[in-house]
């Protein structure tokens, strides 16, 4: 997203032939920006133009209406919203302490000998194509979440709010557990990384002073990182709430918000996935098409955010260094 | 903070694109004029549903023996078909829906050919309870309307006397995209429940107000198999292939008949009216057909009025429609009535390049 100008540009120098391959590739890296550029652009102006009807027909409406109907024609994104909302921050609930936990094992505790398998084993898992992601949690996850999980949760903690219901095969909960599987290796690979990038005088300074390993961590580490945390979460978020496919196959599409979260439910993404190829009217494609509009808003904030909370913080760790 | 700045600047561009296509936007839709592929009269390419694609499935090498022509087809869905054909990227389209009134807007001159006959059978999963359950149209309507919601419920232990029913959650389970299957069966409830008529109505998506969605038949039958209580419905040939218990639905003459081809055969003989758009709506025919299966469907093929490829397509609709029936009856496809064959043949001939 950050198209940053370079500030100072080196001077071109030396002999004639690198002078040639400066400028090929001055040349082919900013045609490539550029084209990218204007896919962007075009990208945008494509959805926006297709979501017009739509725009038009229901404005702003469409944010809180509750129903999507193609046999009456009305269309309201409120519950998809709040779906996508649900099942993304549900996962980075799960998701964010497990992935800093692993980036933290990863970088301080583990012995070499599982350091690179595991390292390994977490990066293979991001590489995993949605499609099948999905397919498991119908085949394998669902059946036993439903069978044996969920059911405990229920009998034991059906007391709390949201808790209580039918156990589902498909549902929020599903989703939010095939969302988290996605959103850990992210965040835990580049909470690793940054973990590693931290000074190890910091560390051995903060050892010496007898702080203990978790002192450590928690007051060290963690502060110095901050910034490039948030972004990994954001970049996580970010993930979540634009996953179509394997939402849409443990999900369960449904039309009504669910009275609990194991209950069947639906996402942005998911709905333009099921329904854009023959949605039935004019107008329901238009609506899918301003689904898609308000997710391209939702990721831009996402970034906005993210960059704006990492400006800050490290702002702070280097007005407190 | 320079940062910061370019990336609002981005974003007011973007959003200044944006308005720009909001305002470009004269109501005119894009694109279909792509041309399609290649003009060679030897390939046939088409798209669409899932159901008739074991048909093609069998007529592609048989034409391709006796007329020269190879016959691509992707099976994409109804919805996915219907696209295709609307943006010429296909030379056909197939879907077990009739198109839809902006559809065939969009479709810009599209005719619409019934070209196989097949049905929509309610399948179930409820462990203990034997397949071929007996249930009425009204009661099927209540149990995905949320009214009933379990299967002991009194409404189905009447229509089963001897079944010993457990008091199992039901779970209705529905496409969650746009299928001929959700139209057959939204259809069908809609003529025989007039709360459904009123509540849900009969589309390709309809609104479905309880249970959970899956994608294509082959999700739904998985979420039936794997949930014990579930209730949903797939084309026939799933029943078969997935070895799914299967509901009978009575039907107007009070009978329970299996979706044979003998009882898809006698509902698509019980009803001739062809519609204007050259639909012929099969669901819940006239008690005049005591065996007629009360889900039953024609499946279409799509074309535009006017082909590049119009002779080669006319050559293979008609093969279709006549010698590429006999091809039916094994895979569960009855073979088409003649009033439909005789039909079919007229708006074949109708085609121009």
């Amino acid at each position: 997203m950050a198209t940053e100008t370079p500030t100072q540009r080196i001077p071109l120098s030396g002999h004639r032939r690198t002078r040639y391959g400066d400028l090929a590739l001055r040349g082919i890296t900013g045609l490539a920006s550029v084209v990218l550029g204007l896919l962007m652009v075009a990208l945008v102006y494509e959805v926006a133009h297709e979501a017009w009807p739509s725009i038009q027909e229901f404005g702003a409406s469409f944010l809180t209406g509750t129903e999507w109907n193609a046999v009456t024609d009305v269309y309201g994104a409120r519950d998809l919203i709040w779906g996508t909302l649900i099942t993304s921050l549900g996962a980075l609930l799960i998701a964010v302490p497990m992935s800093i936990a692993i980036g933290v094992f990863l970088s301080e505790l583990a012995p070499r000998a599982i350091r690179t398998p595991v390292t390994m084993l977490v990066e293979l898992l991001a590489a995993i194509p949605s499609v099948v992601l999905g397919l498991w949690g119908i085949l394998v996850m669902g059946p036993f979440v439903a069978q044996h999980i969920e059911p405990f949760i229920i009998n034991h903690f059906g007391w709390i709010p949201f808790l209580d219901g039918y156990p589902s095969n498909q549902g929020l909960f599903m989703a939010i557990l095939v969302l988290t599987i996605m959103v850990v290796p992210i965040v835990a690979s580049v909470s690793r990384e940054l973990f590693t990038s931290v000074p190890s005088d910091l560390k051995q300074g903060s050892l010496a002073l007898g702080a203990t390993r978790w002192e450590m961590v928690r007051s060290v580490m963690i502060p110095q990182v901050s910034g490039g945390l948030v972004a990994a979460v954001m970049l996580g978020f970010g993930r979540a709430i634009g996953e179509a496919i394997a939402v849409t196959q443990v999900i369960g599409g449904s039309n009504t918000r669910p009275d609990n979260i194991w209950g069947p439910a639906d996402t942005m993404a998911s709905r333009i996935a099921a329904q854009y190829a023959g949605s039935p009217t004019a107008l329901s494609k238009a609506s899918l098409a301003y689904l898609a509009v308000i997710l391209l808003v939702f990721s831009l904030i996402v970034n906005l955010t993210a960059q704006l909370i990492a400006a800050r913080l490290q702002r702070q760790m280097r007005g407190a260094a | 903070m320079q940062k910061l700045r370019s990336s609002a600047l981005v974003a007011a561009v973007l959003a200044i694109v944006a308005l720009a296509a909001a305002c470009g936007s004269s109501g005119s839709s894009s694109s279909g004029s792509g041309g399609a592929a290649a003009s060679n009269d030897k390939a046939l390419n088409g798209a669409g549903s899932t159901l008739v694609a074991p048909l093609i499935a069998q007529w592609a090498p048989d034409y391709n023996t006796k007329a020269g022509v190879t016959i691509t087809y992707g099976p994409v869905g109804s919805g996915g078909g219907i696209d295709a054909i609307t943006s010429r990227t296909v030379d056909f389209g197939a879907s077990d829906a009739p198109l839809s009134s902006d559809q065939a807007t969009a479709c810009k001159g599209c005719v619409q050919i019934p070209w196989a006959l097949a049905a929509t059978v309610v399948t179930y999963n409820v462990s203990g309870v034997p397949n071929k359950l007996k249930l009425t149209g009204d009661v099927v309507a209540k149990i995905f309307n949320g009214d009933i919601t379990s299967w002991n419920d009194p409404a189905i232990k009447s229509l089963n006397p001897g079944v010993n029913l457990p008091g199992t959650h039901i779970t209705p389970v529905y496409r969650s995209d746009g299928s001929g299957d959700s139209f057959v069966f939204s259809s069908y409830l809609s003529a025989v429940s007039p709360d459904w008529k009123s509540n849900v109505g009969a589309s390709t998506q309809p609104s479905f107000p309880a249970g959970q969605g899956a994608e294509k038949n082959s999700g739904v039958a998985a979420a039936v198999q794997s949930t014990d209580g579930a209730i949903g419905y797939v084309a026939v040939s799933y029943i078969a292939a997935d070895s799914l218990d299967e509901a009978l639905i009575q039907n107007a003459a009070g009978n329970y008949p299996e979706p044979s081809t003998d009882a898809i055969s006698a509902a698509a003989g019980a009803v001739t009216g062809i519609q204007p758009d050259g639909s012929i709506p099969l669901v819940n025919p006239p008690a005049s057909a005591a065996d007629a299966y009360p889900l039953s469907t024609y499946s279409y093929a799509i074309v535009p009025k006017q082909s590049p490829k119009a002779a080669a397509l006319k050559k293979f609709f008609t093969y279709a429609v006549t010698d590429g029936q006999s091809f039916g009856p094994d895979l569960g496809f009855p073979a088409l009535p003649s009033s439909v064959v005789t039909h079919d043949k007229q708006v074949i001939a109708s085609i121009t390049s």
